[in-house]
C-alpha cells in the first residue's frame, strides 16, 4: 500500500511537470487526457476535413469520441512522451470557447448579449447548457469575441485591398475615400445586431471591461491608418489616431438611432466628418506656413530696421 | 550456546511474525486499505460505517447544527454557490450528498425567478395580441413556471433524505425535486445525463474521491459542469489560528449542547483538517477529465468552490 501511495503521489507529480510544461506551449500543446479521450474537444485532423460552414455534421463526433466505462483507467500513459504527438491534434479549451461564441452569435437578436445567449449557441454545438460558466455571466465574452472577430475581418479586408493595388487590379484610392470606405465596411459588420448594439455598447462601457475594448479599438484604428500608409514618426501619429477614434465612435453612435433606408444618413454623415477632419489638417499646414511666413516678414523687417539704423549711425 | 540458539530461535520467530503480518494484511485486504477518519486511521470500510453513523445521528439536528456552527453564513454560502452556478431554465441538476436540499431548494427558486424574468421580457415584447393568445401564454407559465428544470438529490443515508423531503413538503417544494439513495462513488445513473454536478460539503466524507470524480465525470454531459463547495485551508496564519481555536473548543462544544453528539462534531472539525488543500484536490479534479478547473475561495480559505467542466 505504501508503494501504491509512493506511485500515486510520483503519478501527480509527474501530471504536475507535465502540466507546468505544457502550460509554456497552451496554443500548440493542449494538456494530454489520454485515457478518457475529451467528450468535445475535436481532433484538429477532423476539423480541416469538414468545411467551417457545415455545422451540423460536428454533432457525429460527440457520440463516437466518448469512451464508455470500459476503457482500461490504468497509469496515464502520456507521461511516458507517447502522447506528445497525440496531444497536438486536439484544440484547445480556447478554440472550443471560440467556437461556442460563434455559433452564439446566431441568438443574439433573440436573446441579447447574455449567458442565455452563450447557452443556446453550445446547445447547438451539442453541450449541454451549463457549458455558459465558462464564460463571464453578464455577456461580456460574447460581445468582446464579436468585436474581435469584426476587427480580424476588417483587416482580412483591407489586406485583400491593397494585395489588389499591388498587383495593379485596382486604383489606390485618395486618403479620404479610403478611411470612408474602412469605416464604412467596419460598421456595416454591426448591421445584423444593430437592435441589441447599445446593449453591447453599455457591456463594453463596464469598468472590468473597459482595457479589453479599448484595446481592441485602438488596434481596429491602428491597422486602417496603416493600410491608409500613414507613415508618421512624430506627433501626427497621435493627432490622426484620436481625430478617426473620434469620427468613429460619433459614426457608431449616429448608426444607432439611424432610420434610413441601408443608413444612408450615416454615411453622409462620415463623409462629412472625414470631410472635415482633412480640411482640418490642411488649414492647419495652412496656418503653420501663414505663421512661418509671417515670422519671416518680421525678422526681416527687424533687419532691415536695424542695419537702416546702423547705417544711419555711421553716415 | 544461547549464541547458537539464538540465530536458531529468531528465523522462527521473524517466521512466525511474518505469517502474522500475512495474515493481517489478507484481513486489510478485505477490509480496504488504510485511511483516515479525523485524525484516526482505519480501514476503508470502517470509515464508510462510521460516517454512516455520524449522519445518522445528527440528521435531524443537521440544520441547526450549521446555523449555529457557522453563525449562519452557511447560508450566505450556499447563495453564492447557486449564483455562480448561474442555472438556466431547461437545467438538470444533481445534488450528491445533498441530503436536506439545501442547494436544491435554492436552485429551484433561482430556476423560478430567471424563468419568471424570462416570461416578463417576452410578453412586454408582444404587445397588440389578441385575449385568446394573452390566456394562452399564461396558461403556458402556469406548467411552465420552472421551464423544464429539475433536481435529483442524491444521499448515500436513509436519515439525511427523510429529513430533506420532509423539509421538502414543509417549505412547499413540489415539482422538478427527486430524492434518490445512491452511493457518490457508484452512482446509480445512467451516462451523459446531466447538466450539473454539485456537492456541497460532502465530498469531504466521501472515502476514494478519485472514484466519486470519476462518477460525476460519467453522469455528466458534455460540456457538463462540476461543482463542489467544501471547507478548505486557510493561507493566512493569524486566521487560520483563530479558526483552529474556534473549530476545536467551540465547535464539539456545541454539538454537545445542541445535538449531544460530541463525537460527531469532532470527527466533523478533524476531517475538515485532513481534506487536501486547494491546488491539490484541483489537481484531483483535473485527473479525473475535467477542463477549465478553477476555485474561488471564500472568508480567505474557509471554504472554497472548485468548478470544472466536462469538454
Amino acid at each position: 500500500k505504501m508503494a501504491a501511495a509512493a506511485a500515486g503521489s510520483l503519478r501527480r507529480a509527474g501530471w504536475r511537470l507535465w502540466r507546468g510544461r505544457a502550460v509554456v506551449s497552451w496554443q500548440l500543446c493542449p494538456p494530454q487526457r489520454a485515457v478518457q479521450a475529451s467528450a468535445v474537444l475535436r481532433r484538429v485532423s477532423d476539423e480541416q476535413k469538414k468545411e467551417p460552414s457545415v455545422s451540423s455534421s460536428q454533432f457525429d463526433l460527440h457520440p463516437n469520441d466518448y469512451q464508455p466505462e470500459q476503457e482500461p483507467r490504468g497509469p496515464h500513459p502520456s507521461y511516458t512522451g507517447q502522447g506528445g504527438q497525440e496531444s497536438e491534434d486536439y484544440e484547445s479549451e480556447e478554440q472550443l470557447q471560440h467556437r461556442i461564441l460563434t455559433a452564439a452569435l446566431d441568438f443574439v437578436p433573440e436573446h441579447g448579449w447574455s449567458a442565455e445567449a452563450i447557452a443556446e449557441g453550445a446547445k447547438t454545438l451539442g453541450l449541454s447548457v451549463a457549458a455558459a460558466g465558462m464564460f463571464h455571466s453578464d455577456g461580456s465574452d460574447l460581445v468582446l469575441h464579436f468585436v474581435s472577430q469584426c476587427n480580424t475581418k476588417l483587416c482580412e479586408l483591407l489586406k485583400q485591398e491593397q494585395k489588389q493595388v499591388q498587383l495593379g487590379e485596382a486604383e489606390k484610392k485618395p486618403t479620404d475615400q479610403f478611411l470612408r470606405d474602412a469605416v464604412e465596411a467596419r460598421l456595416r459588420m454591426l448591421i445584423p445586431y444593430i437592435e441589441k448594439w447599445p446593449q453591447a455598447l453599455s457591456i463594453l462601457l463596464l469598468p472590468h471591461n473597459i482595457p479589453s475594448s479599448l484595446n481592441l479599438l485602438t488596434s481596429m484604428i491602428d491597422d486602417i491608418l496603416h493600410y491608409a500608409g500613414d507613415q508618421a514618426t512624430d506627433f501626427n501619429w497621435y493627432t490622426r489616431r484620436a481625430v478617426l477614434t473620434g469620427i468613429y465612435n460619433t459614426t457608431e453612435l449616429v448608426m444607432m438611432q439611424d432610420s434610413s433606408p441601408d443608413f444612408e444618413d450615416t454615411w453622409r454623415f462620415l463623409e462629412n466628418r472625414v470631410a472635415d477632419a482633412m480640411n482640418m489638417s490642411n488649414t492647419a499646414e495652412q496656418v503653420q506656413s501663414t505663421g512661418e511666413a509671417v515670422v519671416q516678414g518680421l525678422m526681416g523687417a527687424a533687419v532691415t530696421v536695424s542695419s537702416a539704423e546702423g547705417s544711419r549711425v555711421v553716415s | 550456546a544461547a549464541a547458537v540458539l539464538c540465530p536458531v530461535r529468531t528465523p522462527l520467530a521473524h517466521r512466525g511474525g511474518t505469517l502474522r503480518e500475512l495474515c493481517g494484511f489478507l484481513r486489510g485486504l478485505a477490509a480496504g486499505p488504510e485511511t483516515h477518519f479525523g485524525f484516526q486511521t482505519v480501514t476503508e470500510a470502517e470509515r464508510r460505517e462510521k460516517i454512516y453513523q455520524v449522519f445518522e445521528s445528527v440528521a435531524k439536528k443537521y440544520d441547526v447544527m450549521n446555523d449555529s456552527m457557522t453563525l449562519g453564513i452557511h447560508r450566505i454560502w450556499k447563495d453564492i454557490f447557486v449564483r455562480k452556478m448561474n442555472p438556466s431554465p431547461g437545467t438538470l441538476l444533481l445534488d450528491v450528498a445533498g441530503g436536506t436540499g439545501d442547494i436544491a431548494f435554492r436552485f429551484l427558486n433561482y430556476v423560478r425567478s430567471v424563468r419568471e424574468r424570462q416570461l416578463q421580457w417576452k410578453l412586454r415584447q408582444q404587445q397588440n395580441l389578441s385575449w385568446q393568445e394573452i390566456s394562452e401564454t399564461y396558461q403556458e407559465d402556469k406548467v411552465k413556471s420552472l421551464g423544464d428544470s429539475r433536481v435529483v438529490v442524491c444521499d448515500i443515508n436513509k436519515e439525511m433524505l427523510k429529513v430533506g423531503k420532509q423539509k421538502a413538503q414543509h417549505l412547499g417544494y413540489s415539482e422538478g425535486l427527486s430524492w434518490v439513495l445512491g452511493d457518490a462513488e457508484e452512482l446509480p445513473f445512467d451516462d451523459a445525463k446531466f447538466d450539473v454536478y454539485t456537492i456541497a460539503f460532502g465530498i469531504r466524507n466521501v472515502t476514494r474521491i478519485d472514484l466519486a470524480l470519476r462518477e460525476a465525470y460519467r453522469v455528466l454531459k458534455p460540456g457538463g459542469r462540476f461543482l463542489c463547495l467544501e471547507f478548505s485551508h486557510i493561507n493566512n496564519p493569524l486566521l487560520s489560528r483563530l479558526y483552529d481555536l474556534y473549530s476545536f473548543q467551540v465547535i464539539p462544544v456545541l454539538g454537545e449542547i445542541i445535538a449531544g453528539d460530541w463525537k460527531s462534531y469532532q470527527y466533523l472539525v478533524e476531517s475538515i483538517r485532513r481534506f487536501p488543500p486547494q491546488e491539490e484536490l484541483k489537481a484531483m479534479i483535473e485527473d479525473a477529465g475535467f477542463f477549465k478547473v478553477d476555485y474561488q475561495n471564500l472568508n480567505a480559505g474557509i471554504v472554497a468552490i472548485h468548478s470544472g467542466f466536462k469538454l
